[in-house]
């Protein structure tokens, strides 16, 4: 084991077994032994990420691990990118978890170790936290379809047990559970079908003969394996119309899972497709790839879009998880489909800034979801209309969430910036090396990416300024307190990742570009598609941008504009007065934006895709019809694709449950004989056309 | 062992295999069913130490030895218990009567050997051609577990057909990997022990293990 990658990888799975085994430890070391060695094994795990992503691949084969057909495991770039930020994730929730799943000891959060021993402190709970970081782990670092289906269910298993792991205090835990159980299990489904027809067609299942047999294989057959694995990996990552788990399952796990699933889980549906399309398959027809970028468009889109009028915290934050993970299937898309045509520099280049913003997004999401967290434990609610005045009791967390929202919009000194800067310097420079069809999709494309940039920016100032600014609206706001040291070390190493990612993002292009050189459908071109420590310069294209010193002019013209407005007013007397409030007394809380009036004026532009449902009941004192007694507003906007997509579905699998129950009449006998006489019948049926 | 023998010995084996299920479907004395269960047992582990001898497998005639003490020996005596345990000695009436019952028996002989009709002709052999009476054996053990109404016939019908699917294992590879046998195996005993569990507890709630009665619980 010369290898430093393999060594790191083996030591980040021995230790997030230990970590583990540690649950077992009595419950008042339980939390941070687990934490810590969880910490631990992700960032083993960054170390051989990266280390694969400088150029040193390593490979297993344990033919004995599993009974018929082994393990094959292979670190390579690409997969190393992947493992480095699940581990990098890690490393910030696990710190966080051993904070967050003490049980509390005061404020509204109280009851945490009271119920029976479940709580987040619980045995089961923790052991699932490592097994969910290293199913995570071993799902990019997977070599033949065997493994990667076994790597592929634990992670969906793991990850459902933690999503349940407070379902003995909300009910709604519960329902948010079996969504993601059988939308994950749906998708599993499909990427077993699609990789056992792939391996079937190829005789032999590790990835090495799938890549040699893909070329050989009949168009149909190619089609139907992608189609099948891109359903499959689009339902994990969340992309519109399968993402109706996920702003079920992200709000409802406990903060940690929520950052661990959103930051790292969605990723490997990017890698699933990835890896499938561009890399085992090898690239195929344009069609493939305007269905990717088509629903990575749709879904950018329609998230921002649920994002900006959500007002549950967590919720905004999982429907901002389907729009990034859109854009970054608006790169795969527009990546691949470039390689047909033939622009491999550009293809690269629109792979580099979907991989550069998995990256990204995976930093800023952990960060918020860790931030809304620390809200959620302080104050007992996710509702941003009950929040707000967060600054004095929780300076620490406000920061921190200021920083992972800034990081969010895509405004120059936040990473999002950087990524969806490159990802449109690839759409838009691609349209004349394109070819027709990218002439007509490039446009639409970089229009979609500008919107959703935009209206992420509206979406992360409504849930900074309205959860976090002003006065406090609700109870459990007025009661906040400071979360204690661990979660915020959690939370400051997220945002210190994120601030690395966005000043010096060529820090790791070099290793960017050897993983986008592993995807065969793109590789080829003698140079990096981005280089650059300070100045990024994209290949093949006169721009360059460098948010280094991007950042420096802007603090340095905050710094000027300060000085000279601190210069302006130092002349004039100071007064202290009440903000203007058209004489009606002292402006109270109940006067502040919430977060439904913030997203009014969007919902009434966006009020055909969002349909939202409103109420007003008016009721007038008795026997006048002028005088008001009480006036009720209800709006609500609902998941359109969910009530227009699934319920009728659902309906449709009620009445099948319903019109067969007299199938089964309770004699075991009878239930008994349907095996007897379907396998008679089978047998007649072989018998007579043999 | 010499060519002739080992084609009668093999011959026997099966006979005796199948002679044992048909006569499961005759009886209904409990006792009796037990007592042919057990036979049965001993002629399937009979079936598998001739293979071995034949094709020179110490490891295949160890496993018949193992076969003969699970299923001519422990499952035998726990099917016993059980029915000792219960107090009932006979079956009620069959869904189907005994008459019929030989009938349907003759049909599904029929229709195995039409089915497995292209497995012999794929590698005539002597062990090839006894596939279809061991598939037979598979479609009694189904069909008692389908007819019967005590809760102990339907195990004795279940573990009938196991045996079945043993024979048909061995006769096609001629050596199951030990490993997959004795997952089987396991497997089978594990089944028994639930379903004896089972059966008392159903005896304990309805005072009968008549299986039809479960037909309250439905809703």
């Amino acid at each position: 084991m010369t290898n430093p990658t393999g060594a790191a990888f083996c030591a980040a799975l021995a230790l997030g077994l230990l970590a583990a085994a540690a649950a077992a430890l009595p419950r008042r070391v339980r939390p941070a032994a687990v934490g810590g060695a969880t910490a631990a094994a992700g960032a083993a795990a960054v170390a051989a990420g990266l280390s694969a992503m400088a150029g040193r691949p390593w490979s297993a084969w344990l033919p004995d691990l599993l009974p018929l057909a082994g393990v094959r495991l292979a670190v390579d770039p690409l997969g190393g990118l992947f493992i480095a930020v699940t581990g990098a994730v890690a490393v910030c929730a696990a710190v966080y978890a051993a904070g967050y799943s003490r049980p509390g000891r005061d404020g509204p959060d109280a009851g945490h170790g009271l119920d029976g021993g479940h709580g987040l402190d619980g045995r089961a709970v923790q052991a699932m936290l490592p097994l969910f970081v290293l199913a995570m782990l071993l799902v990019p670092a997977a070599a033949s379809v065997t493994t990667f289906l076994l790597a592929w269910e634990l992670m969906a298993i793991t990850s459902l047990l933690l999503v349940v792991a407070e379902h003995r205090r909300r009910a709604s835990v519960g329902e948010a559970g079996l969504w993601y159980a059988v939308m994950t299990h749906l998708g599993l489904v499909a990427i077993l079908a699609g990789l056992a027809g792939f391996a079937a067609a190829s005789h032999g299942e590790s990835f090495d003969r799938l890549r040699e047999a893909a070329d050989g294989l009949p168009p149909a057959v190619r089609s139907a394996v992608f189609v099948a694995t891109l359903a499959g990996f689009a339902s994990k990552a969340g992309i519109v119309p399968l993402h109706v788990w996920l702003p079920r399952a992200h709000p409802e796990a406990p903060s940690h899972v929520s950052a661990l699933m959103s930051a790292a889980m969605v990723n490997m549906g990017v890698y699933g497709i990835v890896r499938v399309g561009l890399d085992l398959l090898g690239g195929g027809p344009a069609w493939w790839w305007l269905i990717v970028l088509a629903a990575g468009a749709v879904s950018a889109l329609y998230g921002i879009l649920q994002a900006v009028v959500a007002t549950d915290l967590k919720r905004l934050l999982a429907y901002s998880t389907c729009e990034n993970m859109g854009l970054v299937l608006v790169g795969v898309g527009a990546a691949g489909l470039l390689s047909v045509s033939g622009a491999r520099t550009m293809a690269a280049l629109a792979l580099t800034a979907a991989m550069l913003h998995v990256v990204n997004h995976a930093g800023f999401k952990t960060l918020l979801f860790l931030a809304a967290g620390s809200v959620l434990r302080a104050t007992g609610t996710r509702d941003l209309d009950a929040l707000g005045g967060l600054r004095s009791p929780m300076p620490a967390t406000t920061a921190l969430f200021g920083v992972g929202a800034l990081m969010a919009s895509a405004l120059p000194p936040g990473s999002a910036f950087v990524s969806e800067w490159l990802l449109l310097q690839s759409l838009v420079h691609a349209l004349p090396e394109g070819g027709t069809v990218a002439a007509v999709t490039m446009p639409v494309a970089v229009a979609v990416v500008a919107l959703s940039a935009g209206l992420a920016i509206a979406a992360f100032t409504k849930a900074f300024g309205v959860g976090f600014l002003a006065r406090p609206r609700g109870a459990g706001a007025e009661r906040a307190h400071e979360s204690p040291p661990a979660m915020i070390a959690g939370m400051v190493l997220a945002a210190a990742g994120c601030v690395v990612a966005a000043l010096a993002p060529g820090l790791i292009a070099d290793g960017l570009s050897r993983a986008v050189g592993v995807a065969a459908a793109v590789a080829g071109p003698a140079a990096d598609p981005v280089t650059g420590p300070v100045v990024l310069r994209p290949a093949g294209m006169p721009s360059t941008m460098s948010p280094l010193l991007i950042t420096v002019a802007l603090l340095v013209a905050a710094v000027v504009l300060i000085g000279v407005l601190r210069a302006a007013a130092a002349g004039r007397a100071r007064r202290r007065a009440r903000p203007w409030d058209c004489g009606a007394g002292p402006a109270s809380a109940r006067m502040e934006y919430t977060a439904t009036s913030f997203a009014e004026p969007l919902v009434r532009v966006f009020d055909d895709v969002l349909a939202p449902d409103t109420d007003l009941d008016v009721t007038p004192v008795e026997e006048s019809a002028y005088l008001i007694d009480s006036v009720r507003y209800r709006t609500e906007v609902a998941d359109r694709v969910e009530h227009r997509l699934y319920r009728p579905v659902l309906a449709a699998a009620r009445w099948t449950g319903r019109a067969a129950r007299p199938l089964a009449n309770g004699s075991v006998h009878r239930y008994v004989g349907y095996g007897f006489y379907a396998f008679t019948a089978m047998l007649i049926v072989l018998a007579v056309t043999r | 062992m010499s060519g002739g023998l080992y084609v009668h010995a093999l011959d026997m084996a099966v006979g005796a295999l199948l002679l044992a299920g048909v006569l499961a479907l005759w009886r209904r004395d409990l006792a009796a069913i037990v007592r042919l269960f057990a036979v049965q047992g001993a002629a399937l582990a009979a079936l598998v130490a001739v293979l071995g001898l034949h094709e020179g497998h110490a490891a295949t005639v160890a496993l018949a030895a193992g076969i003969l003490v699970l299923r001519a020996a422990v499952l035998p005596l726990m099917l016993r218990r059980a029915m000792l345990a219960g107090g009932a000695f006979r079956e009620t009436e069959p869904l189907v009567n005994v008459a019929s019952s030989l009938v349907a028996a003759a049909l599904l002989a029929l229709l195995s050997f039409a089915v497995t009709r292209p497995v012999v002709e794929l590698a005539p052999s002597p062990a090839t051609r006894a596939v279809p009476v061991a598939l037979t054996v598979v479609l009694l053990g189904f069909f008692v577990l389908v007819t019967r109404r005590r809760a102990l016939s339907q195990v004795a019908g279940f573990l009938m057909m196991d045996n079945g699917i043993t024979a048909v294992a061995f006769l096609t590879t001629t050596g199951v990997p030990f490993i997959v046998e004795l997952g089987m195996s396991l497997d089978v005993l594990l089944a028994v022990l639930v379903l004896q569990i089972l059966t008392s507890r159903i005896r304990d709630v309805f005072g009968d293990s008549d299986l039809d009665d479960l037909r309250e619980l439905h809703d």
